[in-house]
């Protein structure tokens, strides 16, 4: 499990060789939310793996060949077959390796674990508009937003009463979710939640996950990284380095 | 129609209350005969074959009834039941007869060959009772007889293909089925542009920017057939990925935007490739009946979504 805290490779660095069998390797950026996914469901799976972290202010050109979209995270196989888009790296993961299964077998308890997920997608898109200060003209609007969106999730929970998302065991989805409630300190939106108290149950019980504890950011290096990286600046990626 | 298979009234594909009927109904007054005229007559029991038809187009005319009985019910509006739970051994669909979203998880109830019934819905006079189906009023949604509710096009199909047997429609490979992932990404501009277009083209305005943007993505999907040098997207034969694409290409034509793959000729060998597959074949809607839906659709007459419906 080796370079989760490597430099970020930029323009002009020399792209890597191929992959190693027995190893994946993923692109990824050490705070990025989306990359945090990928590397929940490696972690969580026991899945050996590298790390290669990309510049995200600074691409290196070589990177677009692994995805066009020039985004992050990328898996890379020793087959040199690439996959990208964050969800899909992680079913992938789920199916290609033994284990631990992440998405259950049952066919409906896996469609619903889906649609839990889609409840769930506006969040990202606030809380970027948050972390990114996009918002000032209609902070209390898009506040009053996080909460209704909050609300559908606590209604989940309220309705399955069990702590997390997929049962009574952490599973792929509360990993989908996860990398945005883990940023709400950093954005002085952890009183969203006051409002939700299973999900503030779920946080709590969440951080206590050996995965998630692992892969943790704390508040204060968050908001480090994401002033640098508001300025464009190159050496956003690699603060704390 | 190169694919066509006689199927008797004992195939597992195919079954369905009405259907066992059809069949008795054909095999009786229609017994294999010297070909003939074939018309369809809409009468009081419903639709049925006027005269002895030949063995491949009986096949023909076998799947068109299906099709038409599976899905020739009024929509429900308010102040319509609820209806009743699920039969054992069937799904429910609830839908709409022109809607692209329903239509892929149609396409999938088909090509797998799965009992169903359909539930219409008035998309503008949603019954009350709907709401308890879908916390917004969306189509499409499964219902089973577990009284488990599966929605989103995309999970329904995903989920019909985990839960019935036969012909798996995504691949069994990780990579492969992560693949075909991958390409929906790549066709997530296209509902939303192809519905501004007809919006555009019904008001009269222009939609010329539009159109561009619909050929760009259209290019994108070009080169990844180029690229692939394969008919279809999932390789040599249909599979999800084409089904979750083919609703908004069979509405090209009728949206007034058949002109958007002059560009693309891969993409039209696809679009003729489909156009063979029985499954598509089997729900391709008229496009007499289609115009009619859109005329009336726009012109916010409720009675829309029954248009073509025999009494």
């Amino acid at each position: 499990m080796s370079g989760g805290s490597a430099r970020s490779l930029g323009k002009g660095s020399p792209p890597p060789g191929p992959v190693p069998e027995g190893v994946i390797r993923v692109y990824s950026m050490r705070f990025c939310p989306f990359a945090e996914r990928t590397r929940l469901v490696l972690n969580a799976k026991g899945i050996r793996h590298e790390v290669i972290n990309i510049n995200l202010k600074n691409k290196p050109e070589w990177f677009f060949e692994k995805n066009p979209l020039g985004l992050v995270p990328v898996l890379e196989n020793s087959q040199g077959q690439l996959i990208y888009e964050s969800t899909i790296t992680c079913e992938y993961l789920d199916e290609a390796y033994p284990g631990k299964k992440l998405l259950p077998d049952d066919p409906y308890e896996k469609a619903r674990q889906k649609m839990i997920f889609e409840l769930s997608s506006q969040i990202p898109t606030l809380l970027i508009c948050f972390l990114r200060g996009q918002n000032k003209d209609d902070y209390s609007g898009q506040k009053e937003q996080l909460h209704k969106e909050f609300s559908k999730l606590e209604e989940v929970l309220t309705n399955k009463k069990t702590t997390f998302f997929g049962g009574k065991n952490i599973s792929m989805v509360d990993y989908l979710i996860w990398p945005w409630f883990e940023r709400l300190e950093a954005v002085e939106l952890i009183d969203c939640v006051d409002h939700t108290p299973k999900l503030k149950l779920w946080m709590e019980a969440m951080r206590k996950d050996p995965t998630v504890s692992a892969l943790i950011t704390d508040a204060k290096t968050l908001r480090g990284f994401t002033d640098l990286y508001l300025q464009n600046s190159p050496d956003a990626c690699d603060y704390g380095l | 129609m190169a694919s066509l298979q006689r199927k008797n009234r004992f195939h597992p594909s195919v079954s369905f209350p009405l259907t066992h009927q059809i069949d008795l109904y054909l095999e009786r007054d229609f017994p294999y005969t010297e070909p003939s005229h074939s018309k369809i007559e809409f009468g009081a029991g419903g639709p049925r074959l006027s005269a002895a038809v030949p063995g491949c187009e009986r096949w023909l005319m076998r799947r068109r009834l299906e099709s038409m009985a599976e899905d020739a019910t009024r929509a429900l509006g308010k102040g319509s039941l609820p209806p009743g739970p699920v039969p054992e051994g069937l799904i429910r669909i609830y839908s709409m007869r022109f809607c692209p979203y329903s239509h892929r998880t149609r396409l999938i109830l088909q090509a797998k060959g799965i009992r169903h019934e359909v539930i219409n819905i008035n998309l503008k006079n949603k019954p009350e009772w709907y709401y308890t189906k879908h916390p917004f009023g969306q189509i499409p949604v499964l219902e089973n007889s577990k009284h488990q509710l599966i929605y989103e096009s995309v999970i329904a199909c995903e989920y019909l293909d985990d839960a019935y047997p036969g012909r798996k429609l995504y691949p069994f490979d990780p990579y492969e089925r992560a693949r075909q992932k991958m390409l929906l990404e790549l066709f997530y501009k296209v509902p939303h542009l192809t519905k501004e277009c007809l919006v555009a083209f019904r008001c009269g305005r222009e939609c010329t920017d539009l159109k561009l943007a619909l050929r760009q993505e259209f290019c994108n999907l070009e080169e990844i057939l180029g690229y692939q040098n394969t008919v279809f997207f999932g390789g040599d034969c249909i599979s999800m990925i084409d089904y979750l694409f083919w609703p908004w290409f069979e509405r090209l034509d009728v949206y007034g935007i058949a002109d958007c793959v002059s560009h693309t000729p891969a993409l039209r060998l696809w679009i003729a490739a489909m156009k063979q597959d029985p499954a598509v074949c089997a729900l391709l809607i008229d496009k007499n009946i289609f115009l009619g839906f859109l005329n009336l659709y726009f012109q916010n007459n409720p009675d829309a979504f029954d248009y073509g419906l025999s009494c």
